[in-house]
């Protein structure tokens, strides 16, 4: 008997064969039976006529470390048809890690994280040092699989303390790295990350960036012993410089056999060669045998931003960038101020600013009416009989200037340019950045967003192609052991999906995180049900009981 | 450094280099970053990209009123009072 059937969808089974019609079987978390007709009896039967069924979604690029350890299906990845995350990049994870180090990778967390103070004094208790400890704690409660990264700069800071963001390391100090990740790796760790790029709630680097390239290399040779994943963060906004770090990578790919991944990478209509140059250099290093995976996101870039702190948005106009720039107390003064406000109005154009940010959308989460949420200034002003340009003054006054607005789709978001990029077998599908910027802007739904905009919209990428870029693709670059595919004796890992309708929800504020925390996240729309090693983790829209996440095995 | 290396010209073209245009675009993070093109004694174009406390600091060194009126500006200049 069968523990669960899943019936009479059209099988897309991740390895961008054409969808056929018929039957997944599963039986002790695996695989059991793929094809039409199915008999036998099933425990549990799921009906998926109409629908697809295809292997669960895997996320390559995200920071659910903290929230796995109250929330072990990572919502709301889950939901969105994700079946397995790999947490623990840029640099950061939160093992190895000794006890008297946790307040300063608290602070690098909380920079990239946007997490409340509470997240990490309230909602778990550390009960780990070591990263076997890590994968212990969270274990337990897991509903979505995990590969997770161990981070560079916690490394450097086991081994130098301090010293770890203030030095390079000596060469006792690289072996005794060296052996820190070994035993990382020997407890599951997937690879190894880390970052030329970001910096602590000081604004000082992390620990990785004080890296001499021989400690790198050095470590790169431990993850050659295994074939494991070097991830890195370059530096992504001078492309010359991420041309040169994918020459590195590539060097140490050769060197080692490792494969390598940078993230992110993004397309631009102001530098439109940028990521047309870095793929040149991606594929001529492939030719040379490298593996150097550049991960582009599928979602664009909006803008957010509040009249509490200067933002360039307003840099076309000089008498915002006057008033903006001005110190908190006289800028409230300023905006207050009948003569300045009709100035700054006037700035913005004959049309009160309708063309500037009448579509601007009121984000919601903060001071701003929670009934505002989601509405764009046009309406609201249109309503209030006012422009959108004094609108959006009066409506920032009336609350302490603590609304946040959205302009949406501003950078990475020419879909005819990015379709073809996504496409491309040189391109690996991520940079989600799942549980981070929490308080910036949502990083969920972007395989929703991957169907819905470059599947159904413009046609770039086939069904069928598009589930093996985040199925089997992604499990083939980090070498996770058993997953990706709907083939018999696999992981059951399982999305049952509306192909003409699977998309990303609206934006919207979400106080659930601890300490009644707020962040922006998107629901899920189109997908039925998500199956993780056999069991039914999601369905109906509602979460069930099941906790059959794993950490991943790799080959 | 000696006083040899002292005499040594700038790099040609480096010294020349002048603002042709200021852009906002998107960063990775979701705040607006300032976009700026330059052009080189040597022809060349190059650009580089701001985050908002330095975009604002480089408007105040050229003491531009706004993005516009970074056209025409030094580049050398501007990023010495940075």
């Amino acid at each position: 008997m069968y523990d669960l059937l899943i019936k009479g969808g059209t099988i897309v089974d991740g390895t961008g064969a054409p969808g056929f019609a018929g039957d997944v079987a599963v039986k002790d978390g695996r695989i059991a039976a793929v094809g039409p007709g199915l008999t036998g009896e099933a425990r549990r039967t799921v009906d998926a006529a109409g629908r697809v069924v295809a292997p669960g979604f895997i996320d390559p690029h995200t920071h659910f470390d903290v929230q796995l350890l109250w929330d072990g299906a990572a919502r709301p990845a889950l939901a969105h048809g994700i079946t397995s995350v790999v947490p623990g990049n840029c640099s950061l994870s939160l093992a190895p890690l000794k006890a008297k180090d946790r307040k300063a990778l608290v602070g690098m967390f909380q920079q990239i994280e946007e997490m409340p103070p509470e997240a990490f004094t309230e909602a778990f208790d550390w009960t780990w040092e070591d990263f076997a400890g890590y994968r212990d704690a969270i274990e337990p409660g897991l509903s979505i699989n995990v590969a997770p990264l161990v981070g560079h700069s916690v490394i450097r800071l086991w081994v130098m303390g301090e010293a770890a963001g203030q030095r390079a390391a000596t060469p006792a100090e690289i072996a005794a790295m060296q052996d820190l990740l070994r035993e990382c790796l020997g407890a599951g760790a997937v690879g190894l990350s880390t970052s030329f790029v970001d910096v602590d709630e000081h604004g000082h680097p992390v620990p990785s960036r004080y890296a001499a390239w021989a400690e790198l290399d050095a470590l790169s040779a431990v993850l050659g012993e295994r074939g494991r994943m070097l991830q890195i963060v370059p530096e992504f906004y001078a492309t010359d410089i991420t041309l040169a770090r994918i020459d590195q990578l590539a060097e140490l790919s050769l060197k080692h056999d490792i494969p390598t991944t940078f993230s992110p990478l993004f397309d631009s209509r102001f530098t439109p060669d940028n990521a047309e140059r870095a793929l040149q250099r991606v594929e001529a290093q492939f030719a040379r045998g490298a593996r150097v995976w550049p991960q582009m996101q599928t979602r664009p870039i909006d803008i957010s931003f509040s009249l509490l702190r200067p933002s360039l948005f307003f840099g076309r106009l000089p008498r915002w960038v006057r008033v903006l720039r001005l110190p908190l107390a006289d800028r409230l003064a300023a905006l207050r101020d009948p003569k300045t406000a009709d100035a700054m109005v006037e700035d913005a154009g004959p049309d009160g600013g309708a063309a500037m940010f009448a579509d601007l959308v009121v984000r919601g989460g903060d001071a701003a009416p929670a009934a505002l949420a989601g509405r764009t200034l046009g309406e609201i002003a249109a309503e209030r009989g006012e422009g959108p340009a004094r609108a959006l003054i009066n409506l920032s006054l009336e609350h302490g200037l603590d609304v946040a607005f959205l302009a949406a789709s501003r950078g990475h978001d020419d879909t005819g340019r990015i379709g073809p990029m996504l496409a491309s077998p040189f391109v690996h599908i991520g940079a989600s950045d799942g549980g981070a910027h929490l308080a910036s802007f949502a990083t969920y739904g972007d395989t929703g967003y991957l169907f819905s905009e470059f599947v159904r919209a413009s046609g770039a990428l086939t069904l069928e192609g598009a589930v093996k870029k985040i199925t089997s693709d992604t499990a083939r670059i980090w070498g996770l052991k058993d997953r990706g595919e709907l083939k018999v004796g696999l992981a059951a890992d399982v999305v049952v999906f509306d192909a003409a309708t699977i998309a990303r929800g609206e934006e919207r504020p979400q106080f659930d995180m601890p300490g009644d925390g707020m962040r922006y996240v998107r629901d899920s729309a189109g997908v039925e049900a998500v199956v993780v090693n056999g069991e039914v983790a999601w369905e109906g829209g509602a979460y069930t009981d099941a906790k059959s996440g794993v950490v991943c095995a790799l080959n | 450094m000696n006083a040899a290396a002292r005499r040594l010209p700038e790099p040609a073209g480096l010294d020349e280099a002048v603002v042709t245009g200021a852009e906002i675009v998107a960063g990775h993070d979701g705040a607006a970053e300032l976009l700026v093109r330059l052009r080189h004694g040597n022809g060349a174009a190059s650009h580089v990209t701001l985050d908002a406390g330095t975009g604002f600091d480089l408007l105040r060194a050229a003491g531009a009123a706004s993005l516009d009126g970074l056209v025409g500006q030094p580049w050398r200049q501007l990023i010495k009072d940075l």
